[in-house]
């Protein structure tokens, strides 16, 4: 049996790898071990990507600052208003919330790569463009119909009797919250709130239109202009510099969070 | 009281996603471009007469729709394989599988040039590999013909994990003992796939479709940092030109026109791939 | 439940407010020019700058946003500011093409009020182009670039003057095996693309589109000028992955000296004299080639400096502008970055004549120099040129079919945005 599994063990950790080792190999790569990869070079190792990048103005860690700003702010500001809208989605007529589900699920569908332009006429007309922590009301707004339903299929699951035996207890509504249903949605909220994380740390097109001040960038969007911002010669190895230091927050997301990340998926698979 | 609960969630979710749509419909009725000083006049039809018209909105059209078919279809294919080997028991798998989840975790634009790198003629591995075995150059993202295979690539090696885990959540509500009751009557592995497996997992394999092919005909972020839409427009999506109009040619109206003209037309292939796919679930059930 | 989410959300929106608040006053006594530039110039600038923010003249700070370094980058960029209103800019460095569109959007301030026929007059003939809109200026000269053959001086004795010599030259040479291929330009399908095409065009005697607003891609010299890049690619004598290349590409293949000739813009000169470079020291500049009986013709690409209409300071803002392009910096700019200069007066300059060996072509290419044609819907017709021109080059369809195309999908939209010829 262990025999059979390592060959596709094996290719599937290629697969998923590789063009992210090819990216770190670059970066430690002078300009020169680049234009001759076969060739014995004098000079092929380097820090010098890395450097350049973390001296650049402003420095990259301000990116990265900017991106978990608005991530936080983001998955913050999609609970705030999931939450309760889920809460209440459990709670209304069985019909209606099966049809605002629906409804839901049609939007989570959505490309909403397609809004960019009305969105930031929003941002004109409204005057919150050029604001990183502004930008976190589309963003939740575009997660907020996924993280309603992972939320409404997990509040769902917890037994009714529980909430009225609570009630009969005499526990009022912050009570129930706070010693019933927090406790047995927080995994569910967990990893929604990591999902959520991950879209706003992700998302260009909007964050590339909302934003025109170079402090303010998001990592993607910084990502793809430093990719473009050198004319002395193709700038891959700072390129792929910049590449590992964004890669490695979502990296230790991913390493640390998995089994949230993945029930978070599949939950929503199941229910959804 | 309930009803509050919902209501703030609701606005915001009208404010950003029904707002846009309406302003679109709007706009798609009026010229909006540098011509009219990006002032709003209204001409009748003339943008949709122009959509019809437009070879680009339907080479773009098509471009668009094959690129969702093959990648959401190679996509399902990685993704069970994927799936079916994590869903068995091994040393590693949790570490394994949290590998296999990177692509998925990581920003697009970030391995959107990771991959013009790779396939750099003639420094990427890619083309390293085809001289070491000695064939001409493969200049897949110059040429027309290839280049979009390429962009399938890189949007098949990101969004594969996240089907591979729909996947793997369906793997796993199918009761064991149906395989061993299978097995009692003599049916191989292989055929458990076919007859349990694939059916089993029908309600998940629509999810990741309907999922993933609304995601593919949106696509933007990669094709943009990756190939701009070159070589000769030949990887150029309905979200770049829409994008494209707004951003470069100041032309809002026809933009907007685009947008909605994509929209209608995501709506069709979603609705028509459910159609597709309920019955391809008839024939299926008639085998079983 | 109800007062704890209330609270949440006053939190967020006194903080949202808060941070909002603070990044708007920035409170200091002197007035601030901010200017978005692409990324080599805000770099190359930084001296310039420096010193004037330590005079600190009329107290005025200047503040450089170092922008992509994509032409289109940075023009998705400035636009994307100028149509959220809230542009952070005062000044934006923009490239001639821009300049129609910018303009006829209504971003842009005139400059007239602060220039006279005889500022305008100090400047070199290519370089006076591209800078008004329905006859008023928009835009004053930075740097001029225009296209220039790069060319080996130890392969050859003198570079070649038409098509067929550099044809001829390039086949010989790649015999020999002195090297890999003859010529490398831009042809991925980009506005560079637009710009290598336009000098092949003017080459061949033709022209995109006319003063009265009509193209002409249908002529037989448009669709020559396609079939003669068409033939370099097909003839070896470039090679095939030019389709997917832009500046930095074409310059690391020359670079690596496996090319005898380079269509560049005067960027690479300095870049080729690096003691990394291979062929430092062995190459030559001159205008571009052309068919007997026309005149090489450059692409002219200058950027220049554009006040927007809303910047709070433009009197101070034309302050800066002055202060960049003066004689100093031109010369300053020259001599360190090889930044093509806008004044007549400096290229006559002893001192540097003397210094720079490229001086002479740089101003040879400056005076034939063309600009790209000039009307705000120039990038849907240079995108509508590059896709066909892309496809010409890696397709194998019918070079004037497709010409022929590219001219009536260019009339349908000026004829659809309401310009009429």
């Amino acid at each position: 049996m262990k025999k059979n599994l390592s060959l596709p063990i094996i290719i599937l950790l290629f697969w998923s790898l590789f063009p992210l080792l090819w990216q770190l190999y670059t970066s430690f790569c002078t300009p020169e071990a680049l234009t001759h990869p076969l060739e014995i070079i004098e000079h092929r190792w380097t820090l010098e990507n890395y450097r350049q990048i973390l001296k650049s103005d402003p420095p990259f860690i301000r990116y990265l600052f900017n991106s978990i700003l608005l991530g936080i702010t983001t998955t913050l500001l999609t609970l705030v208003f999931s939450l309760p809208a889920a809460y209440g989605l459990v709670k209304i007529k069985p019909y209606k919330a099966k049809l605002i589900r629906i409804i839901l699920f049609g939007i989570a569908l959505f490309p909403y790569v397609l809004l960019f332009l009305a969105l930031l006429e929003i941002a004109r007309d409204l005057n919150i463009g050029n604001n990183i922590l502004m930008l976190s009301i589309p963003y939740s707004a575009l997660s907020m119909p996924l993280a309603i339903l992972l939320l409404t299929s997990a509040l769902k699951d917890i037994p009714s009797e529980l909430e009225e035996a609570a009630k009969l207890e005499g526990l009022n509504l912050a009570q129930r919250l706070k010693w019933i249903l927090i406790p047995l949605i927080a995994p569910a909220t967990s990893s929604t709130a990591i999902l959520v994380f991950i879209f706003s740390w992700n998302e260009y097109p909007i964050a590339l239109t909302w934003l025109s001040n170079p402090d303010l960038l998001t990592l993607p969007v910084a990502i793809a202009r430093i990719a473009g911002s050198s004319v002395y010669s193709v700038p891959y190895g700072a390129y792929a510099a910049a590449t590992v230091l964004g890669a490695l927050p979502v990296l230790l997301i991913v390493i640390i969070f998995q089994k949230q990340i993945i029930s978070g998926l599949t939950q929503g698979a199941i229910k959804g | 009281m309930i009803g509050l609960l919902i209501l703030p969630a609701a606005l915001l979710i009208i404010l950003i996603f029904g707002t846009p749509l309406i302003r679109y419909i709007w706009l798609s009725f009026h010229a909006s471009s540098v011509i009219t000083g990006l002032v709003p006049i209204a001409n009748k039809g003339a943008n949709w007469q122009r959509l019809i018209n437009d070879q680009r909105f339907w080479q773009d059209s098509f471009q668009t729709f094959r690129f969702a078919a093959l990648s959401v279809s190679l996509e399902l294919f990685i993704a069970l394989a994927i799936a079916l080997l994590l869903n068995q028991k091994w040393r590693g798998r949790n570490l394994v599988r949290a590998i296999t989840l990177l692509p998925w975790a990581l920003p697009t634009t970030v391995m959107a040039l990771g991959w013009r790198w790779i396939f750099n003629t003639p420094y990427g591995p890619i083309e390293l590999i085809v001289n070491l075995i000695g064939l001409d150059q493969f200049n897949i993202l110059s040429n027309p013909n290839t280049a979009w295979l390429a962009t399938v690539l890189g949007d098949v090696w990101k969004t594969t994990p996240f089907i591979a885990l729909i996947l793997l959540a369906g793997l796993q509500t199918i009761p064991q003992d149906l395989y061993e009751a299978f097995k009692l009557e003599g049916g191989s592995n292989k055929e458990a796939l076919f007859k349990i497996t694939i059916p089993m997992l029908k309600p998940y394999i629509l999810l990741s479709i309907l999922f993933r092919l609304a995601q593919a005909f949106g696509v933007f972020d990669l094709i943009q940092v990756m190939t701009g839409g070159g070589p000769a427009g030949s990887t150029e999506s309905l979200a770049i030109y829409a994008y494209l109009n707004a951003m470069r040619f100041l032309d809002f109206g026809y933009s907007s026109t685009i947008m909605i003209g994509s929209f209608i037309l995501i709506v069709f292939s979603s609705i028509f791939s459910i159609y597709l796919f309920n019955k391809f679930k008839n024939i299926q059930g008639y085998s079983r | 439940m109800k007062p704890k989410v209330l609270f949440v959300i006053s939190i967020l929106i006194s903080s949202f407010t808060f941070v909002a608040n603070k990044s708007v006053a920035k409170t200091s006594p002197s007035k601030h020019i901010n200017i978005l530039m692409p990324a080599p110039f805000a770099d190359s600038t930084k001296d310039l700058i420096n010193k004037f923010n330590v005079e600190n003249k009329d107290n005025i700070i200047i503040n450089v946003t170092r922008g992509p370094l994509e032409t289109e980058s940075v023009s998705d960029l400035a636009i994307s500011s100028l149509m959220l209103e809230k542009s952070p800019f005062d000044i934006l460095l923009i490239d001639v093409t821009w300049l129609p569109k910018y303009a006829a959007a209504g971003w842009l301030s005139s400059l007239d009020k602060w220039i006279t026929q005889e500022d305008l007059n100090k400047i070199a003939i290519g370089a006076q182009k591209g800078n008004k809109f329905k006859n008023k200026v928009y835009r004053w000269p930075f740097v001029a670039d225009m296209g220039l053959l790069y060319w080996r001086k130890d392969l050859m004795e003198k570079p070649p003057r038409t098509n067929n010599e550099l044809i001829k030259i390039s086949k010989e040479l790649i015999q020999k095996k002195k090297v890999k291929y003859g010529y490398v330009w831009q042809g991925r399908q980009y506005e560079g693309l637009s710009c290598v095409f336009l000098e092949v065009l003017y080459g061949f005697g033709g022209e995109w589109l006319d003063e009265n607003g009509a193209i002409h891609l249908d002529k037989q010299p448009s669709i020559n000028a396609a079939k003669w890049l068409k033939k370099l690619i097909k003839d070896g004598i470039t090679p095939k992955a030019v389709t997917n290349y832009s500046e930095p590409e074409s310059l690391q293949l020359f670079e690596s000296g496996e090319v005898a000739f380079m269509r560049n813009w005067p960027y690479a000169w300095s870049e080729l004299q690096k003691p990394s470079s291979v062929v430092r020291g062995k190459v030559g500049v001159t205008t571009m080639v052309a068919e007997i009986g026309n005149n090489p013709t450059s692409t002219l690409g200058s950027w220049g400096f554009s006040i927007i209409k809303t910047s709070k300071n433009p009197q101070d803002a034309f302050k800066v502008i002055k202060y960049l392009t003066s004689i100093k910096s031109q010369k300053h700019l020259f001599l360190k970055y090889g930044y093509t200069p806008i004044s007549s007066e400096i290229f006559k300059d002893v001192d540097i004549l003397k210094n720079s060996p490229i001086i002479t072509a740089l101003y040879k290419g400056l005076t034939v120099s063309e600009p790209r044609p000039q009307t705000p819907l120039y990038a849907q017709i240079s995108d509508v040129l590059q896709r066909h021109l892309s496809e010409i080059l890696t397709g194998d369809g019918e070079v004037s079919e497709t010409m022929n195309r590219a001219h009536s999908i260019s009339n349908q939209i000026l004829q659809s945005a309401g310009s009429n010829k």
